[in-house]
């Protein structure tokens, strides 16, 4: 009964939040910025504890397991594109992974944060099924990592377009693999606008930051948590 | 209603991965998440003639277009840690920030300048 309810509750806000920023699209109407902000009001109207909306919402969050399999189809079709530039898509993202890690885990120490927040900061960049699994295993709070994956697509898919202008960036290749190692799901949506070629490059970046990003989680960032 | 149909069949076969996924580990111990072997075994599966492309493609279509419906009940646990309304909430946001700037400049810079070499 939970479960439905839940189900029902989320799916519905959801689809009035799409049909809102399709007519007004400003990023307060982002769906994971207002359809949450909906949520957290409804049920402290009705009562439910966040504790037990979280135990309904099982069957929606179970679908980011499928949903991460399903990045499988796009590889997939661009088989082609993959074995022709598999050192350039491997190369933005080896050096993507390193820099982003680094430069949250410096800035972190730099400002001081609290230790359970900077580790669930390290996995930030990656899309979010991945970023929890890596947060878990490095001592994180998945559910910390979670908001911090979405700020980061947010920011990443806003402010992408005005680095590539400053930078001069122009290939759509360049643009996709930064969106998509920068951005992951977000980024990726963003660069529809760049054409198919920087889609595909998008894609298979945020996958492979996604796997690079996961071993980096089970050899150098236990390293680099252990200095703190 | 045909098209619901089809995209509940293709993401019950896209599950059978995920189990495939889940069994494997239980069998060989791969330092990988569940959902990245479910991957890899979907892209051996497609790539090998196993199955066809149109047996998942609408129904991983529809997961991947949705998949911020999946992510929302994770954004709603936001509530529970009220040290992010404070300072160090600013500061993750300006953490965030300076770093994503960094990953997508210094990415983008990296890609275009070893493309036009490449060329």
């Amino acid at each position: 009964m939970n479960i439905l309810l839940v189900t029902l509750l989320t799916c519905g806000l959801y689809v009035l939040t799409k049909k809102l920023a399709k007519r007004y699209p400003i990023l307060l109407f982002h769906p994971l910025i207002f359809t949450p902000a909906l949520i957290i009001i409804t049920i402290s109207l009705i009562g439910i504890s966040p504790q037990t909306f979280d135990e309904g919402a099982v069957v929606l969050t179970h679908m980011l397991g499928p949903a991460t399999i399903a990045f499988a189809i796009p590889v997939y079709k661009h088989v082609e594109v993959l074995r022709k530039y598999v050192a350039l898509i491997l190369l933005g993202v080896i050096s993507g992974s390193t820099v982003a890690i680094l430069s949250t885990f410096l800035l972190g120490l730099l400002f001081g944060l609290d230790y359970h927040l900077l580790i669930s900061l390290l996995p930030r960049s990656i899309t979010t099924p991945l970023a929890m699994e890596v947060s878990a295993e490095i001592g994180g709070i998945p559910a910390l990592t979670i908001v911090f994956v979405i700020i980061t697509g947010i920011f990443g898919a806003l402010i992408g377009p005005m680095v590539f202008k400053v930078l001069k960036i122009k290939s759509p290749m360049a643009k996709g693999l930064a969106l998509g190692m920068g951005a992951h799901a977000v980024g990726t949506n963003r660069t529809l606008e760049y054409g198919e070629e920087a889609t595909t490059f998008s894609t298979l970046a945020m996958i492979f930051a996604g796997i690079i990003t996961i071993l980096l989680g089970l050899s150098v960032l236990p390293l680099l948590v252990g200095l703190l | 209603m045909r098209r619901i149909g089809i995209i509940s069949v293709q993401v019950a076969i896209i599950h059978i991965f995920l189990f495939l996924a889940i069994g494997l580990k239980a069998i060989v111990p791969i330092p990988l998440p569940t959902s990245i072997v479910g991957l890899l075994l979907l892209f051996s599966a497609l790539f090998f003639n196993v199955i066809k492309l149109e047996w998942v493609e609408q129904g991983g279509r529809w997961l991947m277009a949705e998949l911020l419906l999946f992510f929302i009940p994770s954004a709603v646990g936001i509530v529970n840690y009220d040290e992010l309304a404070g300072v160090q909430g600013l500061v993750i946001v300006l953490v965030i920030a300076i770093s994503t700037i960094i990953v997508v400049g210094i990415t983008g810079l990296i890609v275009d300048r070893f493309e036009v070499k490449q060329q």
